[in-house]
């Protein structure tokens, strides 16, 4: 089978050109098969900055793709130019911790959340994992970005997180785990019949702050980090003082700060500070603002030294 | 059901396709291949070969050899359901 040179170019491009890409049936936003929507929603845990290719929308990629990296299947992931696999390799490194290396991300901290396990839920788990159990199976708790829960049996995974509750023990991968502090899991009737429920408090939604209510908190002393999620560019023409451009190293270092800091985002007009807000609360921050009319409305309404443009 | 015999027969054309492909690329290599509904196949393959390889490389190695069975529209292999490689 032979690649076309215009083709195999297209495809060298992306993947030099995108130090995260994936090849997939979709976008992100709408997979249209599940194991780009099984990948999609495993590297949206690590970060958002990646690009996708619907092959479904090309198809000289569409082929090309198989023959320029010898795998038949998509979705393809590619970082820093090499190809890493496959739905199923991408899962088995996103289990054995692999995948925080391959992204060049750092994992979350170790926290041990605190989880309560109802008597009632206690024994129903217990019966479950007995009939389930083997020699590597564990009582996994996931708690994705959305903050939808699942429990399963899988082995342990080396980044685990182990939580002792009610007699049972309960393993969380560190993205879940920073997700799972205060949860309770119990056992209800519905209509579909009985099952376990998780009752997550942290499923916080993101909150409006208004420009008046950014200068009263900067005015009240109370600590809180603002974060610029504008260009560098933007920043040099126009900032409010305190607020720090969310660069790679700021992401780090706001990555590893206690899940109750108090982060409150700003961007030119609104937009771009939901985004970046979104993905920390996925992240498991709790007090999680987004000052709307971004810096536009600063400078209108609070102070005009600030320019616009 | 004569549509099950002819799915069955065809299935085990292909797979003959695919461990012949696969031995020509890895000629030390011990071939399993079986079939899991029509298009659908596992591959096992113990070589040398695969030695000190990531798994990633490996599994190019089995894919590459047998591409030529996947592409287009009516390809007679739709999906690889499981591919294990193993060195002995």
């Amino acid at each position: 089978m032979t690649l076309q040179d215009a083709t195999r170019q297209r495809i060298a491009e992306l993947i030099s050109n995108h130090r995260v890409m994936l090849f997939m049936k979709g976008d992100r936003q709408a997979p249209q098969c599940g194991f780009s929507a099984r990948v999609i929603g495993i590297l949206e845990s690590y970060t958002s900055e990646y690009e996708t290719l619907d092959v479904l929308s090309d198809p000289d990629i569409r082929e090309g793709i198989k023959t320029y990296s010898s795998w038949p299947t998509i979705p393809q992931l590619y970082v820093d130019g090499e190809f890493v696999g496959g739905c199923d390799i991408i899962t088995e490194l996103n289990a054995n911790g692999e995948l925080f290396t391959t992204l060049g991300v750092e994992p979350p901290p170790e926290v041990i959340p605190a989880i309560e396990i109802s008597d009632e839920a206690a024994e129903g788990l217990r019966h479950a994992t007995a009939q389930n159990g083997g020699p590597d199976q564990h009582l996994h708790l996931a708690i994705d970005k959305n903050f939808q829960s699942s429990l399963s049996m899988a082995p342990r995974g080396p980044m685990d997180v182990v939580v002792e509750s009610n007699g049972i023990t309960l393993m969380l991968d560190r993205f879940s785990a920073a997700r799972a502090d205060g949860v309770r899991i119990e056992i209800v009737d519905s209509p579909r019949g009985r099952g376990f429920r998780v009752v997550n408090p942290n499923s916080s939604i993101l909150n409006k702050m208004s420009v008046q209510e950014l200068q009263r908190l900067r005015a009240s002393g109370k600590p809180f980090e603002l974060i610029d999620v504008r260009t560098p560019s933007e920043y040099e023409t126009a900032r409010i003082d305190g607020a720090r451009l969310l660069d790679e190293s700021h992401f780090q270092h706001l990555s590893s700060l206690p899940r109750d800091t108090r982060l409150v985002f700003i961007c030119h007009h609104g937009p771009r500070g939901v985004n970046a807000a979104e993905q920390f609360l996925g992240m498991g921050f709790r007090d999680v603002h987004n000052v709307t009319g971004g810096i536009h409305a600063w400078s209108l309404e609070i102070d005009s030294s600030v320019p616009q443009y | 059901m004569p549509i099950e015999i002819l799915g069955q027969a065809g299935a085990a054309d292909v797979e003959d396709a695919l461990r012949q492909a696969i031995r020509e690329a890895i000629p030390d290599g011990e071939i399993e291949v079986s079939s899991g509904g029509p298009g659908h196949f596992q591959i096992r393959v113990v070589s040398p070969v695969f030695q000190g390889q990531s798994r990633v490389k490996q599994q190019q190695r089995v894919y590459g050899a047998i591409a030529h069975l996947m592409s287009g529209s009516n390809a007679p292999v739709h999906a690889i359901d499981r591919l294990e490689c193993v060195t002995p």
